[in-house]
């Protein structure tokens, strides 16, 4: 890991949804600087409810997740090339890094097909994997079974 | 380094203010950027020190005020803030390890972690992309001392190889920059944990 990666203050945003026949399902979650985990999972579908969840991680966590965004290179990345949010959904991933800001949007992604055949694979990729990262990582607390 | 860290930490102004002056020093971003707000909308003067880039900017207004839907109503939470919180169970302690070998197995955390406890749950999570162990792992213990005990010794040895660090999760509130200078300014190393509070999970929905 680069020592710039260490520095500075880290926030880090995703979100992904659509509004449908559902209504507004979504699923986001953020990273704060203070350590806040904030946790949303909003899905109708079966009169599922609204999840809203928040936790206190240490800054042992943050600066592991820092690592993982650091080593993923997704700040040099640019969301001019990727699919345009549609009515079959968005994604938006928004990280604050030392002095970078990134706020990036795209469609929802099936599967890596979709990845392949966009007009760039390789920063989809570093995207799509990232995302997944994140997803795990606060779906390991927010929805593993016997937390809810 | 130390400073650094700290500015990392260090977006909360209040009942803060009698480290303000220190911290200032070697966080050139600070007083840029001192706000949070600022850096999630990457509105006002704060993004202009940034280098700013993707299209979620080009509609910002429209997207924070959605963004602002959904994320105001009431996130359930533990006690840590004071508020009175949903039912509330505590499931157990959980640390991270981090350093973790990439080829490491679950039995390898086991092996060497389930001598402090019983582990009640561990997360070790693969890179997607390349099949190998992301990093990290979440043990979780059933007792505190248990966990306590995982993190002292465990801290900052070898395993695998590798050298790992171990420190809990959660905590039961926001990241102070007061405690983290106070760490840092005898104990800083690369990756040493920061913080060592008592740390919950969240419980019930």
């Amino acid at each position: 890991m680069a020592e710039g990666d260490e520095s500075g203050e880290f926030y880090l945003r995703y979100y992904v949804g659509h509004k449908g026949k559902f209504g507004h399902e979504f699923l986001e979650f953020e990273f704060r600087p203070d350590g806040k985990l904030r946790y949303a999972n909003n899905s109708n579908y079966k009169n599922d409810t609204m999840i809203r969840k928040e936790v206190f991680l240490t800054p042992a966590v943050l600066k592991e997740c820092r690592r993982i965004v650091a080593y993923s290179e997704i700040m040099k990345e640019d969301d001019n090339n990727w699919p345009e949010p549609d009515r079959v959904g968005r994604q938006e991933l928004e990280i604050v890094m030392g002095n970078e800001h990134i706020s990036f949007t795209t469609s929802k992604i099936g599967s890596l097909m979709d990845v392949q055949t966009s007009k760039d694979p390789e920063g989809l990729r570093i995207f799509y994997y990232l995302v997944q990262s994140g997803v795990l990582f606060t779906e390991d607390y927010f929805t593993a079974p016997g937390k809810i | 380094m130390a400073n650094v860290e700290a500015e990392a930490v260090d977006f909360e102004p209040e009942e803060d203010d009698l480290m303000d002056e220190d911290i200032g020093d070697g966080s050139p971003n600070r007083a840029a950027v001192p706000r949070l707000k600022s850096a999630i909308t990457g509105g006002g003067s704060s993004s202009a020190s940034k280098k700013t880039k993707g299209r979620g900017f080009r509609d910002e207004a429209t997207a924070e005020a959605d963004r602002n839907a959904r994320m105001s109503a009431r996130f359930d939470s533990l006690d840590s803030e004071g508020g009175p919180g949903p039912e509330r169970s505590i499931e157990g302690w959980i640390i991270l390890v981090t350093g973790v070998h990439e080829e490491a197995q679950e039995d390898d955390l086991q092996n060497t972690f389930g001598d402090f406890g019983e582990i009640k749950n561990l997360r070790l999570n693969l890179d997607r992309r390349t099949g190998y162990v992301k990093g990290y792992a979440l043990i979780e213990f059933e007792k505190f001392e248990e966990a306590q005990r995982a993190i002292s010794e465990m801290d900052g040895t070898e395993f695998l190889t590798q050298g790992i660090n171990v420190d809990w999760a959660f905590s039961k509130g926001p990241i102070r920059r007061r405690n983290v200078r106070r760490r840092y300014a005898f104990s800083y190393s690369i990756d040493s944990p920061l913080r060592k509070c008592q740390t919950q999970i969240l419980g019930s929905y």
